[in-house]
């Protein structure tokens, strides 16, 4: 029975040695929180962009949506914007659409940011009390999220965006 | 005219007790929500500026009458139970609350099963040597003697 007991701690013991081992070396990232929204429909939200239009989501329903959340004062968002600018000019004339969510962030910061990088595509600063990032659980700047034509996040990314993210997304829909 | 003042006051200092109650309400909220910036900070601790976002958030929620049950489900819709920092005592989490105990549990029964193995060892039983055959009838003898 002693003896039962000791293998059955053995193997207990390392059971749990092998997921620290596992947690430590091949987990995914613990920094990276998984999101609860992969997979469902994208929550809609009506914002005013800078440039003074009404923005809704689901007016783009039919349409892949590449929905960004930046901000002026974050360093990360410095080294997507071109990418993303230049996605944008390639891919919304074929029928994607790019939007960015600015948050967290001052108004006349979001609209510096937008001159220096050139971009163009549709910008707008979330409300007041973030609701926009809070539905769409996001934890850092940037986080990207890709919508299909069906309206459902499919996944997302945290961090600056790439350009194999965006061939990821687009690519198998328009072609290079 | 004690009365009036007495009312007056109560009057005028009700807002300010309601709000302290309503930061408590938030406070406590907050702090059972994980910061998704700074993961090893809770929400009330955490002066990011997502987590201040949560903050309003809750008190807004709090102000249309939901529940504290109500918004923690709120962020986890949104988040899942990752933004929770005391995971719910069910399913899978039921493994990280139990073992520990267990692990100690083991422990302790490996350290008595030691102790009693050790014990038993050391309890050295001395060699029994059978009597020889001068003994023998020496005993024999003397108990002869005796009877």
């Amino acid at each position: 029975m002693n003896k039962q007991l000791l293998y059955l701690g053995g193997a207990v013991s390392l059971g749990l040695l092998a997921l620290f081992f596992y947690g430590l070396f091949f987990a995914s990232d613990p920094q990276e929180i998984p999101s609860a929204l992969i997979g469902t429909q994208a929550q809609d939200f009506t914002t005013t962009t800078f440039a003074g239009e009404t923005l809704t989501l689901s007016q783009f329903r039919g349409k892949p949506v590449v929905l960004n959340f930046w901000a002026s004062w974050c360093v990360a968002c410095r080294q997507e914007a071109r990418l993303m600018e230049a996605y944008h000019q390639r891919y919304t004339p074929q029928g994607a659409v790019f939007i960015g969510i600015a948050i967290n962030d001052e108004r006349e910061a979001s609209l510096g940011f937008i001159r220096r990088y050139g971009k163009t595509y549709l910008l707008a600063p979330d409300d007041a009390t973030g609701n926009i990032s809070l539905n769409y659980g996001v934890t850092a700047v940037p986080e990207t999220f890709f919508i299909n034509e069906q309206g459902k996040i499919t996944h997302k990314v945290l961090g600056a965006i790439t350009e194999a993210d965006l061939d990821k997304f687009l690519s198998s829909r328009f072609g290079t | 005219m004690k009365a009036v003042f007495l009312l007056l006051f109560c009057f005028w200092t009700l807002p300010l007790w309601a709000d302290e109650a309503m930061d408590q309400q938030v406070r406590e909220i907050a702090h059972q929500l994980r910061c998704p910036t700074c993961q090893a900070m809770s929400v009330k601790e955490s002066e990011a500026g997502l987590a201040s976002n949560m903050k309003v958030k809750i008190r807004e929620m709090l102000q249309e009458g939901k529940s504290e049950e109500e918004i923690l489900k709120f962020f986890v819709d949104r988040y899942g139970e990752w933004i929770l920092r005391n995971p719910p005592k069910k399913g899978v989490n039921l493994i990280l609350w139990t073992a520990p105990f267990g692990l100690v549990l083991f422990a302790g029964l490996g350290v008595v099963v030691y102790l009693r193995r050790k014990s038993a060892g050391n309890a050295v039983q001395p060699a029994l040597k059978p009597l020889n055959a001068q003994e023998k009838a020496e005993i024999e003898k003397d108990l002869n003697q005796i009877t």
